[in-house]
């Protein structure tokens, strides 16, 4: 009992991680620049993509392909900022909804074209596919590296937020933005790079993601609404809200599958509806 | 004859649709200080919102060390030596005393040390956060925060507005040394006309978007009937103990 209890907790903890990763560029960006970007998980989804085919085809390990992720995300997603995201910020919710839901449809698209509507398969490496026991508790060794790329990410983001200029610029722009415009701070700028920066998470994640819960092309809607809940539910603009929503949903989700099965995967609707019924900002959230 | 810094030529400007400003010019050369009075809604902050390219301009033109600036975009124009207190002060709330006034300084004789020895209460409070700032602290901070971008011009929106007497004293006196002991060019907005007119050498009054008045301070302060139709103030109320 205590040994599936734990299991449970650790298990779902790791999959909070993951949302976590998946989410915390969105988080960031929708508080920020208050731009509705639905395609977020597309971006996800092409990190993933990007590690099958530098493993599958040119045979790369699967670590050397994290950081590739990370900057093809970054890249593309700068690039789609700059040309299709950037015209909209001051648009309408509905504008930047269709816009981004458009480019969600196009990725998906692209991705089945490519690659075809199968799983792609990845295989780790061997030292990540052990499991360290401690007494009688198993735990793998991929989903403790999972959390402890979550934990680093955490610390590097909160690090570049509150101790380096950069970061105290992007927090006086989410302030207040013309303020900042009217003391010299290119704002368009620092949130061009947050975003880059936001959906190179994003990639990381999709990289990580594989072979936890399988890449398809249908990883850029499936995956969205998760990445909506944990961004709701910890509140916009907070990466300590949305560390502490997606490790929360993430436990719901396992447990709710372990010991309801009856209700399945929809324990994580009902507690972001108590959480949000409770504090509608989010657990963090700023406004 | 000193630099010309800022030429503000015909300019009509408002937000959007409507118009606040119509045809007002006037020029501010290095090392001089400009008051801007009038009463409420006549387009003062509008003025230097219009400087800083965050209205619509409709015609005229900004001209910033006989460079045209009209079109340039607000955040370029502080990097060209424009700064700006804005009159809600807009502080950043969720940034330390410190990192408001470090977040977009520019290397000059304005530094941390420097606006600290201008405002000592900052220099207490320098790891609160904005938010836990009194409102003089945070119109300090505003100050302070304008300095350290180290600005060939200092444009300060009703700096003194709903503050304890205390304070616009201390600002007053800071804002003397600034234009008094530093030489610094600013262009003071304020609805304390009197005090105001004590701080600059220049002034200009706008009425409904237009400029009704300009000429040099100490005069203005001999014009009661000006300053009676166009401010609502009489020469009883206490004028200042002494100009720039």
């Amino acid at each position: 009992m205590i040994s599936s209890f734990v299991g449970v907790l650790f298990d779902g903890f790791a999959y909070g991680m993951l949302l976590f990763l998946l989410s915390v560029g969105l988080s960031v960006t929708l508080g920020m620049m208050n731009f509705v970007n639905l395609a977020h998980c597309s971006f996800a989804m092409l990190g993933g993509y990007v590690t099958v085919t530098l493993m599958d085809r040119l045979g790369w390990p699967f670590l050397a392909t994290l950081p590739v992720a990370f900057l093809a995300a970054a890249g593309a997603s700068a690039a789609l900022e700059r040309v299709l995201f950037r015209p909209l910020y001051r648009a309408s919710d509905l504008d930047q909804c269709l816009l981004t839901i458009g480019v969600v449809f196009v990725s998906v698209a692209g991705a089945a074209y490519l690659y075809g509507t199968v799983q792609q398969p990845v295989q780790l490496p061997g030292y990540l596919r052990r499991a360290v026991t401690l007494g009688s508790f198993r735990f793998p060794v991929y989903r403790l590296f999972l959390i402890g790329a979550a934990l680093a990410v955490t610390v590097v983001l909160v690090a570049a937020l509150e101790c380096t200029r950069f970061g105290a610029r992007v927090r006086a722009a989410v302030d207040n933005q013309r303020m900042a415009r009217g003391l010299g701070i290119d704002v368009d700028g620092v949130f061009a790079v947050t975003f880059a920066l936001g959906s190179g998470l994003a990639g990381l994640g999709g990289a990580l993601a594989i072979e936890m819960v399988g890449l398809d092309p249908s990883f850029a809607f499936a995956y969205l609404i998760y990445v909506i809940i944990v961004v709701s539910v910890g509140g916009l603009a907070s990466i300590g809200g949305s560390f502490a929503a997606a490790a929360l949903l993430g436990i719901s989700d396992m447990a709710g599958k372990y010991y309801v099965p009856q209700l399945g995967a929809f324990l994580i609707y009902l507690v972001m509806v108590g959480l949000l019924m409770w504090r509608p900002a989010g657990l963090f959230g700023r406004r | 004859m000193p630099d010309l810094l800022l030429a503000v030529r015909n300019v009509r400007a408002g937000y959007g649709e409507a118009v606040v400003l119509d045809d007002v010019s006037f020029e501010v050369p290095s090392g001089e200080s400009l008051a801007v009075l009038g009463r409420n809604g006549v387009g003062k902050s509008t003025l230097v919102l219009t400087i800083m390219g965050f209205t619509t301009l409709i015609r005229g033109s900004l001209v910033w060390r006989g460079e045209e600036i009209t079109h340039l975009a607000p955040h370029r124009r502080p990097r060209r030596g424009l700064g700006w207190v804005a009159q809600e002060r807009e502080i950043f709330a969720s940034l330390s005393v410190e990192e408001n006034l470090t977040v977009a300084s520019r290397p000059g004789r304005w530094d941390l040390a420097a606006v600290f020895e201008l405002f000592p209460r900052l220099a207490e409070r320098r790891h609160a956060r904005g938010h836990h700032l009194s409102g003089g602290e945070q119109q300090m901070l505003a100050i302070a925060r304008a300095l350290m971008t180290n600005p060939d011009l200092l444009l300060l929106d009703e700096p003194l507005e709903g503050l304890a007497p205390i304070i616009v004293e201390e600002l007053t006196a800071a804002i003397r040394r600034m234009t008094g002991e530093q030489g610094s060019t600013l262009i003071l907005v304020e609805q304390h006309a009197d005090i105001a007119l004590g701080l600059t050498e220049h002034v200009i009054v706008l009425e409904r978007g237009k400029i009704v008045h300009r000429g040099r301070s100490r005069d203005t302060l001999r014009e009661p009937v000006l300053l009676d139709r166009y401010l609502g103030l009489t020469l009883s109320d206490s004028p200042p103990a002494s100009g720039p």
